[in-house]
């Protein structure tokens, strides 16, 4: 291992994700515990899935959920006040885009790109929850997703950060942005950022 | 006891007196002295005048002072209670307060109507939420159709709109809102609950440095 990390050569010297897998640094290591944003209410996306799904016939939505105009206005981001509380400008922790394509296609499309992205995906109806398994910068990144009627054959999805570093997360949703109709599938590795 | 108050007084001198606020408002008096802390801090950002200026709002809001946008402009003209342009301490504490987790359910139907009646004629008419809706869209760099944008009101105004008369009267938003509660979500801030702890990246002045005022 220290001849490892002595290796002058950069493109020779271990990385610390693969650090992270050695057996020896494993030995005694415990990951750092990070805290999960207190400020985004997961009470919805919760309910969901804890609620009991004892029997195997489950009755799905056939649509997702419609948003008024009202809906729509108070995502501004002008309504987060909490802006004035803090010295930088807070990155956003949401993202969405809209999409032409039929609800259930979106959801299984963001699906089939997260789990090569190495994310693990629990759906109901229009929401997700997809969870990395790769640790970045502050624990593993896991976003909330759901699906909005905004028109008929008008969809919203809507990307929550709920967990993980919020710069990851910008990184991983534009490989989970179909908004431009191609899959862009670009490797969750390369996006991860593992500082000094 | 009686130093304390007075060195209290002398720091406030010119703004409402914390204590009054606190009594008032949902916010403890250490709380209103830890909201004193941000005032100071927005209000002499652009001109040092003990007072809130549309730009330093804006500023504080954006980080950029010259970013004009129609729902901060509503926020801030809600707080402008006497319709100065500025907003004076006793304003910025109350505006605020409406938004804590505890300040009545009422209080924040009665905001969230007025941010959104644009013109202030008591009703919240169809081109206003057009208006804002366009507003938002811009924002967020969405596209829709006009004919989207239409549909998405009509099925709006359907169900807001009980007397079909093209706008939204308070009583009518009274019972909209309350069959759709996550449209009320933006009117609290769960942090205003505990600001003293929350944001730590407030200096808080001790009381030796405002002796020397």
């Amino acid at each position: 291992m220290t001849c490892a990390w002595a290796e002058s050569r950069k493109r020779r010297r271990i990385t610390i994700p693969e650090i992270l897998k050695d057996e020896w640094f494993k030995k005694d290591y415990k990951p750092p515990h990070f805290e999960k944003d207190d400020d985004v209410n997961l009470d919805d996306i919760d309910a969901i899935f804890n609620g009991s799904d004892d029997h195997l016939v489950t009755e799905s939505k056939e649509k997702p959920a419609s948003v008024n105009a009202f809906e729509l206005i108070s995502r501004s981001k002008s309504f987060n006040l909490e802006n004035l509380f803090e010295k930088q400008a807070l990155v956003k922790k949401e993202t969405q885009f809209t999409s032409r394509s039929p609800a259930n296609e979106i959801i299984s499309k963001i699906e089939e790109t997260a789990r090569p992205l190495g994310f693990s995906v629990q759906k109901k109806n229009y929401k997700m929850k997809l969870q990395g398994d790769r640790t970045g910068r502050k624990g593993q990144l896991a976003v909330a997703t759901e699906v909005f009627e905004v028109a008929p054959s008008l969809h919203l999805v809507e990307l929550r950060k709920t967990g993980g570093d919020t710069l990851e997360f910008h990184k991983a949703h534009s490989s989970l942005n179909f908004s431009n109709n191609l899959d862009i599938l670009r490797n969750l590795n390369s996006h991860l950022l593992i500082g000094p | 006891m009686g130093c304390f108050n007075s060195k209290v007084k002398k720091q406030f001198r010119g703004h409402e007196d914390p204590i009054a606020l606190a009594s008032q408002t949902a916010f403890s008096v250490s709380e209103v002295e830890a909201l004193f802390e941000l005032f100071k801090s927005i209000s002499s950002s652009v001109i040092d005048d003990g007072l809130i200026s549309k730009e330093e709002f804006q500023l504080a809001l954006f980080k950029n002072r010259k970013k004009e946008n129609l729902f901060a402009n509503r926020i801030f003209d809600l707080f402008d209670v006497k319709q100065k342009g500025l907003i004076d301490f006793g304003d910025f504490v109350r505006g605020l307060h409406v938004f804590h987790p505890n300040a009545a359910q009422e209080e924040k139907v009665n905001f969230s109507f007025r941010l959104y009646d644009l013109d202030g004629t008591g009703f919240i008419e169809r081109q206003e939420v057009k208006q804002m809706l366009i507003a938002l869209l811009c924002e967020s760099e969405m596209k829709l159709a006009d004919e989207t944008i239409e549909s998405i009101l009509d099925k709006t105004f359907v169900e807001a709109d009980s007397n079909q008369d093209g706008k939204i009267d308070k009583s009518e938003w009274q019972i909209f809102v309350s069959r759709n509660p996550s449209l009320l979500k933006i009117m609290t801030l769960p942090y205003l609950r505990d600001i003293t702890t929350t944001f730590p990246s407030f200096v808080f002045h001790s009381e030796v440095d405002e002796v020397a005022t």
